[in-house]
């Protein structure tokens, strides 16, 4: 395994992490753009505009595009999220600098009035499709709310009056200051020719116009993130939901932090799908169809993001209880038996996924495209045999589970059945 | 590519199969055990979802919580599941640690402790993510399908019904345990860094002297009618066709497969194309390949707004219609493409291999090579799929529908 890394003049910087053994190729652009990016009038434009890429560029329709996928036998696709804007394709390695040409490319697109007005319907489609969904939209909400008046706290989808209201020239707008060079990761994984990747990546993007890049805006992390002990509920009602859902957002270490191993090392012990302290007490008695947590970073904020689900009947006696769990686990810590297991799990999991060059794609070029590192299996496993129970002491002191959080909950359960009213706060600080 | 398949047969009837990915740090083993949904019997629909829920909670010497804490010590990333045909326990791991894995496993098996006062529990896991699967409407419009395609037990959900989990008992779980899982009839396909010497001795001491039991025919029922609407308070309609294809170990298998690919494999397909980028009427469209042992069947899926939906099963309909006599050499090309890369990347996922080489040995009696399976592509020409699409073409479909408002169907496929 050995990393290599180039950069072109124009800004766009060319990484790999070569394997001797992998019998495919991942290929990513990662442009560092998302929904944390954009404003009122163009909120989804990020998601809108991966769509879009696929629509074609001047010289290649979109049938050819897809066509030409298909050919390489290429499993191709994009997603976006808060903070990136990922295209990608895994193919064998003899497809590699087709694939990359490709992906290259379309980054270029001709975004036709008509494409867009077709696309949008899509769009439209795909936002109803997840609001049909479990948990309902209350993870949306969780977000908005914990977040407020940070750029996190878009959804990344946007919502179907924002996304109607969006238009082909502020996209046009967007694509121009958001797609510069300089702002723009091609990462691959598995048996990659770095040469020849780095000869492609000239030869495609190499006469993209430089453009001052736009810097990101980072304004202060939300009043939720900064300790205290913020109490918001809010409550989204579906009638003929089956279940009640929840979803539980307080303050975690941010992707700069050295505490995020720690962090996701906790989140396993405190909801992993087995063995966890939610397991025991939610799952295997059967109480909770769903129990788990999971820390998600960003680049200047993090979050422990708690999740459960169960009848409608017992929801409130499980949250209490999940409450009381977090307090206990804040205060007292974890027992080397939990600490051991989830060191075992984490180091599996990791080498599992070390093995498939399109789960190393997202983890390499993630990394890269947020903070300029690199960091190998070996790291991380490294990492992971280090932790130990100081490091949950200082998460705790530093982002105690048991304080600030915003619970949104979605489900059959009545507005107000013992339940504040969305904006009240138990123990407010003032702004 | 070299590749290394191997396969034993203990004298009890369990099937090993093993493939040694060298190149990989991890190895993944999966028991699939002849105890799925097929055998839950009348009124007991979910009875083999339940028993592999219990069969976890302690084993051998192990108690529920000792069980779970050594498997998670471990390192072993391990699963349940239960499907028509069969139980699977499913565990990934660092090559070293498997032969701590097995004995967990043999103690799973053969010595489960299905303790009565964890029955409550048990039960309430399983009611729980039934109602949780309530909740997903394109789960549901398959779970209609399936009822409508194939005869029953096939076409019952293996996760069950809530009616009659609510009813069984401990003596039933015990029951079915002692009658379905059982040596004879049980598949174990490990794949990864494998020591193929030492897993097979390690197998042979933990399950040599496991007695066989007897395999239990299953008699199948009528199967439901031709379309059905059900109604759900939702913004999207779901829509769900499916029509019957040959199964897998049918030599015919690839131009079924291959056919259905050209419709709704990739996003050069037909439906991606005529439905999502040419009309913008959904965001999935799709139709796949399902097969079990003696029967498969085609399904067409697509999820869309409900003032659209009628179009959408239209423009459905109408490729399907349209699909015999009109494959070109370029889509057949790009099916062979698709599948070449798949077949190929499944060799880097130690998971991935250890669950093909017992899908292959249930469905085939045998594991076939990457080089075989390649050369059955390589075979596949635009007069070969065509040839089979005339003699086969698309009949007697059946079609459901989820949301607000029911849709209007051909009138030859309604009943």
């Amino acid at each position: 395994m050995s990393f290599r890394h180039e950069t072109l003049p124009n800004g766009l910087e060319v990484i790999a992490e070569v394997s001797d053994s992998a019998l495919s190729t991942s290929v990513g652009f990662f442009v560092n753009t998302g929904s944390r990016d954009e404003s009122d009038p163009i909120w989804g434009v990020s998601h809108f505009l991966e769509h879009m890429v696929f629509k074609g560029t001047d010289s290649l329709s979109a049938d050819e595009i897809n066509r030409r996928f298909d050919d390489l036998g290429a499993a191709a696709n994009a997603f976006t999220s808060e903070e990136d804007t990922v295209y990608y394709a895994s193919v064998l390695p003899e497809h590699q600098r087709a694939a990359t040409e490709l992906i290259g490319r379309i980054l270029r697109p001709a975004l036709r009035e008509e494409d867009f007005e077709t696309e949008k319907l899509v769009i439209l489609e795909e936002i109803q499709m997840y609001d049909d969904q479990p948990p309902f939209g209350a993870d949306d909400v969780c977000r908005a709310a914990f977040f407020a008046g940070h750029p996190a706290a878009r959804s990344v989808l946007g919502t179907l009056d924002s996304v109607r209201g969006i238009t082909v020239e502020g996209m046009r707008d967007y694509h121009r200051r958001r797609y510069a060079p300089g702002n723009i990761v091609l990462a691959a994984t598995g048996a990659v020719d770095f040469e020849d990747l780095l000869e492609t990546a000239k030869r495609i993007c190499g006469d993209w116009e430089p453009c001052p890049s736009e810097p990101r805006a980072f304004p202060r992390p939300p009043r939720t993130c900064g300790g205290g002990n913020e109490v918001i509920r809010e409550q989204i009602v579906r009638e003929a939901a089956a279940l009640e859902y929840v979803i539980r957002f307080s303050a975690g270490p941010d992707g700069d932090d050295p505490d995020r191993y720690a962090a996701k090392w906790l989140a396993m012990m405190l909801g992993d799908e087995s063995g966890s302290r939610f397991y025991w007490e939610f799952i295997d008695s059967g109480a909770a169809d769903y129990a788990s947590c999971h820390h998600q970073e960003f680049l200047d904020t993090g979050v422990f993001a708690v999740q459960l689900s169960s009848d409608a009947e017992s929801i409130e006696e499980i949250l209490e209880r999940t409450e009381e769990i977090l307090t206990d686990v804040t205060a007292n810590g974890l027992t080397s038996a939990e600490m051991e297991q989830a060191r075992s799990k984490l180091a599996s999991r990791i080498v599992l996924s070390g093995e498939r060059a399109r789960r190393r794609l997202f983890g390499v070029g993630l990394e890269w495209a947020h903070a300029r590192r690199y960091c190998s299996v070996a790291d991380d496993l490294a990492v992971v045999e280090q932790l130990s129970g100081a490091d949950l002491g200082r998460l705790a002191e530093r982002w105690p589970l048991s304080g600030s959080h915003a619970t949104v909950l979605a489900g059959p359960l009545e507005s107000g059945s013992g339940v504040r009213e969305p904006s009240a706060t138990a123990n407010s600080k003032p702004q | 590519m070299k590749q290394t398949l191997l396969s034993a047969t203990l004298d009890n009837g369990i099937v090993l199969l093993g493939e040694e990915l060298p190149d990989l740090e991890s190895v993944a083993v999966a028991f699939h055990v002849p105890a799925g949904g097929i055998h839950d019997g009348p009124g007991r629909c979910g009875l083999a979802s339940l028993t592999s829920e219990m069969m976890l909670r302690g084993a051998g010497d192990r108690d529920s919580r000792q069980l779970v804490e050594d498997l998670a010590l471990a390192g072993i990333n391990w699963s349940n599941a239960v499907s028509t045909t069969h139980a699977t326990y499913f565990g990934a791991m660092v090559a070293r640690r498997l032969p701590e894995a097995l004995p967990i496993y043999a103690d799973i098996l053969r010595r489960p402790a299905l303790p009565e006062d964890q029955f409550e529990s048990g039960q309430q896991v399983v009611l729980q993510g039934l109602a949780g699967t309530d909740d997903d409407p394109s789960h549901r419009t398959l779970l209609a399908l399936k009822k409508l395609v194939f005869p029953s037990p096939w076409g019952l959900p293996s996760e069950g019904l809530i009616s009659d989990v609510e009813k069984l008992t401990p003596a039933a779980v015990a029951e079915f345990a002692r009658r379905h899982v059982r040596p004879d009839g049980m598949i174990v396909a490990a794949a990864g860094r494998l020591d193929w010497p030492d897993f097979v001795k390690q197998m042979q001491n933990l399950f040599a002297d496991w007695q066989p039991g007897a395999a239990e025919a299953v008699h199948n029922g009528p199967r439901g009618g031709r379309s059905e609407h059900v109604t759900h308070d939702s913004q999207q309609t779901h829509i769900a066709i499916a029509w019957s294809v040959p199964p897998y170990r049918s030599d015919e298998s690839y131009e079924a497969t291959a056919a259905l690919s050209v419709l709704g494999g990739g996003t050069s397909s037909r439906f991606f194309t005529e439905v999502r980028e040419r009309r913008g009427l959904c965001y999935s469209v799709s139709a796949g390949y399902h097969t079990q042992r003696d029967f498969a069947s085609a399904i067409c899926y697509a999820g869309t707004s409900s003032d659209r939906a009628q179009q959408t099963l239209d423009v459905m309909l109408e490729e399907i219609e349209r699909l015999p006599n009109s494959i070109t050499d370029d889509e057949l090309g790009r099916v062979k493409a698709r599948a070449k890369s798949g077949l190929v990347m499944q060799q880097e996922s130690s998971s991935a291999r250890a669950g093909g080489i017992a899908r292959q040995w249930y469905h085939l009696g045998h594991v076939r090579s990457l080089a075989d399976e390649l050369e059955r592509l390589d075979r596949l020409s635009v007069e070969s799929v065509r040839t089979w699409l005339e003699a086969h073409p698309p009949t007697d479909l059946s079609i459901v529908s989820l949301g607000r408002n029911p849709l209007e169907v051909p009138r030859e496929l309604s009943a």
